[in-house]
């Protein structure tokens, strides 16, 4: 009782002064960027669709009038199994002028006879097989090649869409002509599966569902997530498809910006992906999407901070956003901990614990409140119980696995070890800096 | 004492002291009835097709006198087609080289002596008839397969195949079929033969054809992917106009050495006609006769079996063959031998639980084979029809009627005193005579009959087995 007494009394000593001093990071970071700035831009964001209904309505009838043919590549290893239920989901679409082609890329499972059955019986225009694996890179290349459509949409095996998640990505292209890619909102499938699947369910509407209509709007997104992704044709044959990953995703999503092209996010464009049910699958998947940023924002792509070489203001800003807010805040973070502990060890526990509310409070605001901008998607009382939790799953779990993936890459770039790529191709990767 | 051979060139004949051959050559009119009066029939054989037509036109014939007629070709090398090395009884360089077969040929006419020749009820039945009995006159016992190129269905058994036109040469199969169910053959697996499903024919083309227009028409080009870059695509994308080099059309890097900066990883096939790009090609048999582009699981896939006769298969070579089960179970007023077995079964059951009397009768044609004979295959059926008319006309329209065999016929009388069946017994018998005797004038049919009153405390097969074999009253 004493302890909770001595806490309020704390709370109310502090004062607005004290309360910045020690909670910085938390005011000037967290809040002003994913709570302020995130509320400003949904709120223009929905003023911006209400004002462009007429636009929109204009380009889905340019769209349906033009009936353009859409190629669907699906690469993948060892993804025979999933296939059946993505075919379906793909012949559910409202939009039937479609192709699919599967690239196997040297599964040893029983693909070959599933993606060869699909073909057989029309399911899918195209199934390729890569006796040899090469990586998934080789595999879209593959599939890229022997497109006919104007706009090609890759996805992952392992993801289903809603119905009229086609048209919904697909739209951009016709509102804005100078859009290269699109990404789809991709969300968790088996978020009751388990604590991690929940966690994630939770984690993406935030960073995807609502970060990235931020981020689209405010002309920095910069992730067309492999598991839904549409873009032009044309555009994909100037930058001349996919380059080796991991990480290929993010790669080709900058590519498509260097060359001038937008890339936009479609949130109505819903996919839904099974994400690693337990936190060391889930460790094992981030650590390889984090190490990305140092391989391609730091190396591959450090070029978009040089002003002689073709530069452009809103490559920058997504750069410098990027990196500010996930490495240099990153290490901030550490310093804050740090400061934490040699200045202030004696109120170490409430600190702690005024955190711990402050991230909880705001995530509950951000959860409710965002709800009204994000596609629906099952009950929000299921989640709410453990919204707590996420202030120890984004501020620990994550933070220690990002750090985790920074260092490995910094110091021995071991993307290039990573055995999601063929060794044969991750050498010559980084042989030649790619 | 060596007999002296004489030739008559002007009758086309050979002789060899009391036997007259009939030597045929393609320069002389057939007439296949003539060689009926002959001891045998010398083929010339420099003349394949030639040879192949009489034989096959003699073979196929249905007169004993002329189908079980000794062949020997003389000369040439048509003795070496397979398909009629299994037809004739000899070859002969010269005529002189009758002495040779003499005995031979005099064996295969005595044994045809043996024969008791009935007419069968249905031209399957005749052919097998005539199998057996050809296999007795000249004392084979098994019949192999023989592959031949002249054959439509690539497997065939000469003598069977003799019958049928070129186009319907698969029934053959079927031909030996019944006769093994008859239990005449015993069976083994031989080999397995594809035909197409449109026309029966087994001359095929497999082939591998584009998966949607079904061209054989492909090229197959090699993937290459350059590992530097991941850029993977056919071969002809990476080479260039000036050399035999190959480079990357997406990093514009020249590929150095397999395995370390490329690879291989799979072929791709476009097809010629469509331009579709694929993998796997589908599999296609063309039929050579017909033309019909058949998928191949859909092929009729036909085991080909080697036959041995059987002991039942001997004694049928003798006293023939009449009838196929099918034959007499197509005719209107009778029901399968088995359904009636299994009605005698129900009624054996319902008389355990009343006082009832019910019968069996048992008709038998005597002389069924010199009564088929008599007639045509089609009259033959006409006539069966008359005969179950006739007995229908004398029994309640709840009796049933079957046959067991072509020369047994069974009628089930339920309800119904013993000795009153005996008199409707009786009755048929006497009509049946009658019809007889109004459709052929020469010729008397010698019945049987005999009722029994089924017994309740006996198997319905046991008693129908003894009804069968009973000795019957004329």
């Amino acid at each position: 009782m004493n302890s909770i007494d001595e806490f309020i009394n704390y709370i109310q000593a502090m004062g607005w002064g004290k309360f910045i001093r020690i909670f910085w990071f938390f005011v000037f970071f967290e809040l002003f960027r994913y709570l302020f700035v995130d509320v400003i831009m949904l709120l223009s964001h929905r003023m911006k669709l209400r004002l462009t209904r007429t636009k929109r309505a204009e380009a889905l009838e340019r769209f349906r009038f033009e009936a353009p043919l859409i190629s669907i590549i699906i690469p993948g290893k060892n993804e025979g199994k999933h296939l059946y239920k993505l075919i379906r989901s793909l012949n559910e679409q409202t939009y039937k002028k479609i192709e699919i082609i599967v690239v196997d890329d040297g599964s040893d499972d029983d693909t070959p006879t599933i993606g060869r059955d699909l073909e057989k019986n029309g399911l899918i225009d195209l199934f390729l097989r890569n006796e040899i694996r090469g990586g998934k890179a080789s595999a879209a290349n593959l599939a890229l090649r022997f497109t006919k459509g104007k706009y090609i949409i890759h996805l992952d095996a392992d993801c289903s869409y809603d119905r009229d998640a086609i048209v919904e990505i697909i739209l951009p292209f016709y509102l804005d002509e100078n859009v290269g890619g699109v990404g789809g909102n991709v969300m968790i499938k088996n978020y009751k599966e388990s604590l991690a699947t929940t966690l994630q369910a939770i984690e993406y509407f935030d960073t995807i569902s609502i970060g990235r209509v931020v981020s689209s709007h405010l002309g920095i997104y910069r992730i067309i997530s492999g598991a839904f992704g549409a873009f032009r044709a044309d555009v994909l044959e100037k930058i001349q498809g996919w380059d080796i990953g991991p990480g290929l995703d993010g790669d080709i999503s900058v590519k498509i910006r260097k060359i001038g092209f937008g890339i936009k996010f479609a949130q109505n464009a819903v996919c839904l992906t099974n994400g690693p049910n337990t936190f060391r699958k889930l460790a094992k998947q981030r650590i390889r999407w984090d190490k990305s940023l140092i391989r391609f924002r730091l190396r591959k792509h450090k070029n978009v901070f040089y002003p002689n070489q073709g530069f452009s203001l809103a490559n920058f800003i997504s750069f410098t956003e990027n990196i500010t807010y996930n490495l240099i805040l990153n290490v901030k973070w550490y310093i804050y901990f740090f400061q934490m502990i040699v200045f202030y060890s004696s109120q170490l526990e409430y600190i702690i614990l005024i955190n711990f509310f402050l991230y909880t409070f705001t995530n509950y605001f951000k959860f409710i409140f965002f709800s009204l901008f994000r596609p629906k998607s099952g009950s929000l009382v299921y989640y709410l119980p453990y919204i707590p939790l996420m202030v120890i799953y984004f501020g620990y779990y994550l933070r220690i696995i990002r750090t985790t993936a920074y260092l490995k890459e910094i110091l021995f770039k071991a993307s290039y070890n990573d055995p999601w790529n063929p060794p044969k191709t991750s050498r010559h990767a980084k042989e030649l800096g790619l | 004492m060596s007999r002296a051979i004489t030739i008559d060139n002007s009758k086309g004949t050979v002789h060899f002291g009391e036997l007259v051959y009939l030597y045929l050559s393609p320069n002389r009119s057939v007439v296949l009835e003539r060689s009926m009066d002959y001891a045998g029939i010398i083929v010339d054989g420099k003349n394949h097709h030639f040879a192949r037509m009489v034989i096959q036109r003699i073979r196929g014939n249905f007169k004993p006198e002329i189908y079980l007629k000794p062949i020997l070709i003389l000369n040439g090398t048509a003795h070496r087609e397979p398909f009629l090395r299994t037809l004739i009884d000899g070859t002969l360089f010269s005529f002189e080289q009758i002495t040779l077969v003499h005995d031979h040929l005099g064996s295969i006419r005595q044994r045809i002596k043996d024969l008791n020749l009935i007419h069968s009820l249905s031209v399957e039945a005749q052919i097998i008839t005539k199998l057996l009995a050809f296999m007795y006159t000249r004392e084979v016992k098994e019949l192999e397969p023989i592959s031949y190129v002249y054959s439509n269905t690539n497997y065939t058994f000469p003598f069977v195949a003799c019958h049928y036109p070129f186009d319907d040469e698969h029934t053959i199969f079927e031909v030996m079929k019944i006769a093994q169910e008859e239990g005449l053959f015993n069976s083994e697996f031989f080999d397995r033969t594809y035909s197409c499903s449109n026309c029966h024919s087994s001359h095929l083309n497999y082939r591998e054809v584009c998966p949607k227009c079904q061209s054989p028409n492909a090229i197959s080009e090699d993937l290459i992917h350059h590992f530097p870059c991941a850029y993977v695509g056919p071969i002809s994308d990476f080479t260039n106009q000036l050399d035999d080099q190959l480079d990357c059309p997406k990093c514009s890097r020249r590929l150095r050495h397999i395995g370390v900066d490329y690879d291989k990883p799979s072929i791709l096939h476009t097809c010629q006609k469509c331009t579709n790009t694929f993998q796997d090609f589908n599999v296609y048999a063309k039929c050579i006769s017909c033309l019909y582009e058949n998928p191949v699981e859909l092929l009729i896939a036909t085991d080909i079996l080697r036959y041995t006769l059987t002991k039942k298969g001997e004694y049928a070579a003798i006293n023939g063959f009449s009838s196929t089960p099918k034959d007499i179970e197509q005719i209107i007023g009778t029901v399968k031998y088995d359904t009636f077995k299994t009605m005698v079964k129900y009624e054996i059951e319902r008389l355990k639980q009343t006082d009832g009397s019910s019968n069996i009768v048992v008709i038998k044609i005597v002389n069924a084979g010199d009564f088929y004979s008599k007639v045509s295959h089609d009259a033959q059926k006409v006539l069966l029809k008359e005969i179950v008319s006739e007995i229908r006309s004398s029994i309640r329209s709840s009796d049933m009627i079957t046959f067991h065999s072509s020369s047994t016929i069974l009628i089930a009388m339920n309800e119904i005193p013993k000795r009153i069946s005996e008199r409707i017994t009786a009755e048929i018998l006497q009509l049946l005579r009658t019809l007889i005797e109004n459709n052929f004038k020469d010729f008397t049919i010698q019945l049987e009959s005999n009722v029994s009153q089924l017994n309740y405390q006996l198997s319905a097969d046991l008693q129908m087995d003894m009804v069968i074999n009973a000795e019957v009253n004329e």
